[in-house]
């Protein structure tokens, strides 16, 4: 059975996808969830494909309603989550009644929060990708009233001994505070910077509230390009980090224009990219100079991760009879058949 | 798409843990250019896990790709692959198509055209029969979204960028830069000098592919005017055959 939501308080938010993978060799960033960990790790407790529709909730409170009994999960940045007034936990799957509002409110430490759908939210595509593109114009913003179809509906479960949380699914939360330290691996061009390069290591850069999807803009010592050759627009990577003005480090997110013609001094490893995501103005950042090999295997630890939670997250779920289509289960030929 | 029989050298560069920048080295740049479109076309034909796509410009190539799937030196190995195999069967070759983009030069819809004719020290219509000589190539698709981006027009001087970048510049803007000439597919900040504006819708966020042309592909400008514009509005840019 399918239901809805209706959205009573859209703060700033959106549903969005990982990204639009197709869309960079068309000249579209490839956008999505800005925090990739927080938002695969909702839709996993949800029991979706970690690819699924889902909403991303931007700094502002959050309110909507459910029309059908729904099955939803909450993760990224901490926040005061309520379920028909009761207090929930995030990062752990909640029941929701129909007619019941739920509320995210007060997000604080970081930026962005998710909130994941059981059967997940319809939305028009573009390229494969629900992911809003704000330069096209493409996507779905919520605005107050906005009605969203849900795939499925799931009864309450609910733990009847004094509402203790529900389920221990041993999934270590991402840390939110107002200092990070992010990896970077050394860019293509780093040699353009000379001696000034190493600046990038030893400065504390604040977050400036310019920053957006498409990049962060940090306040500090600047390292500096020693040549002025004029370089052709080519493609950067999301994570870049660049010089572009006296004023600021840019540091390129998931919105980041596909081709540029900056130099490119370092690039954030996707991991710490996840934790820029959940930057606010203010904060501050360091840099700490890692390799790709290591990159790799860290961001691997945290599909891992994801991955141990989805298994354990399918277990309890086909035990409470959750998320199962009806119809045969395939059978496995008989050997020697 | 031109046949590359001898695709040049290339460096290939760390990007970080999800990209690879690969570099054609030679000092002939038509054959670094046709050399990365070339790989670019035959990694997206050939496929491989965990590569998401390539983006090709001008002498350069970013290939993305997904470190949970796949690293670094697996995809270093599916590039050098990809050389080895244009050498020896060269590039898959596409005849391009021409697009034929009217354009109203200068007053509202070319805000920037004196300031570029002042620099070049050329009239304004000397300004506009350069840039509606040509044939322009489309070298890559471009940010944003989907830009054709070309080799400018045969102006005297290079067009220096605005020093205060607009805020907004309205899509179908015909813009020049440096030695680039580009048309907007849609809204978005920026710093070039617009010297008219197309009436024609270029994207449409609706179909697939989003924008009509592809890099190789051929595009003149022929002047209208303003008068003009309301009869073309709405259509959309359309290859000639």
């Amino acid at each position: 059975m399918s239901g809805s939501l209706i959205i009573q308080q859209p703060g700033n938010s959106v549903v969005t996808d990982l990204g639009r993978f197709r869309g960079p060799r068309f000249g579209l960033p490839v956008n999505g969830a800005l925090d990739q960990f927080s938002a695969r790790a909702a839709n996993i407790l949800a029991a979706n494909a970690d690819n699924a529709p889902l909403l991303e909730i931007t700094a502002l409170d959050f309110r909507m309603q459910a029309t059908t009994d729904l099955l939803i999960a909450v993760t990224g940045a901490p926040l005061t989550l309520t379920v028909g007034g009761r207090e929930c936990q995030q990062w752990e799957p909640v029941s929701v009644r129909a007619g019941e509002t739920v509320a995210a409110r007060r997000i604080t430490g970081g930026l962005r929060a998710y909130l994941a759908v059981h059967g997940s939210v319809e939305a028009p595509e573009l390229l494969g990708s629900c992911a809003p593109d704000t330069v096209v114009g493409f996507g779905l913003r919520l605005s107050e009233g906005t009605e969203l179809k849900t795939g499925r509906s799931v009864g309450p479960i609910r733990q009847p001994y004094f509402d203790l949380p529900l389920f221990r699914l041993g999934l270590t939360r991402p840390e939110f505070g107002s200092r990070a330290v992010i990896d970077v691996t050394d860019g293509p061009d780093v040699e353009e910077f000379g001696d000034t390069a190493e600046l990038l290591y030893t400065t504390e850069y604040t977050v400036s509230a310019r920053s957006n999807h498409i990049g962060l803009r940090l306040g500090g010592a600047l390292p500096e390009r020693q040549s002025s050759a004029e370089v052709l627009s080519r493609g950067v990577p999301v994570g870049a980090i660049e010089v572009p003005s006296r004023e600021e480090l840019l540091v390129l997110h998931r919105g980041r224009g596909v081709t540029a013609g900056y130099p490119v001094l370092a690039v954030v490893t996707s991991r710490s990219l996840d934790t820029l995501a959940q930057a606010r103005p203010g904060h501050t950042i360091t840099f700490r100079k890692t390799t790709v090999p290591e990159a790799t295997a860290k961001h691997r630890a945290a599909i891992r991760e994801l991955e141990n939670l989805r298994s354990r997250v399918s277990t309890i779920f086909a035990l409470l009879g959750i998320g199962k289509e009806p119809g045969w289960p395939e059978l496995i030929p008989a050997a020697g058949s | 798409m031109a046949a590359t029989p001898n695709p040049t050298p290339v460096e290939i560069f760390e990007s970080g843990d999800s990209a690879l920048r690969v570099v054609a080295s030679s000092d002939d740049t038509e054959a670094n250019w046709a050399t990365v479109h070339a790989l670019a076309q035959w990694l997206e034909t050939a496929g491989a896990d965990g590569v998401h796509g390539a983006v090709p410009t001008y002498d350069s190539l970013l290939v993305e790709f997904d470190p949970g799937v796949t690293s670094a030196r697996q995809v270093r190995a599916f590039v050098l692959l990809g050389l080895r195999q244009l050498e020896h069967v060269g590039a898959p070759a596409r005849t391009p198509r021409d697009f034929s983009v009217p354009v109203v030069y200068g007053g509202e819809y070319g805000p920037d055209l004196e300031r570029v004719a002042e620099h070049e020290q050329l009239s304004v219509e000397e300004i506009i029969a350069l840039h509606t000589a040509k044939s322009y190539v489309i070298r890559c698709l471009g940010a944003p979204a989907g830009s054709p981006m070309m080799d400018g027009p045969d102006f005297p001087l290079p067009v220096p960028r605005l020093k205060d970048p607009r805020l907004s510049v309205p899509a179908g803007a015909v813009a020049v830069a440096g030695r680039q000439a580009v048309i907007a597919p849609a809204a978005a900040p920026g710093g070039w000098c617009v010297i008219g504006q197309t009436p024609l819708t270029v994207l449409d966020a609706a179909s697939e592919p989003l924008v009509p042309y592809l890099p190789g592909d051929r595009l003149t400008f022929r002047q209208i005017q303003p008068e003009e514009f309301a009869e073309y509005a709405g259509r959309k840019l359309e290859a000639a055959r």
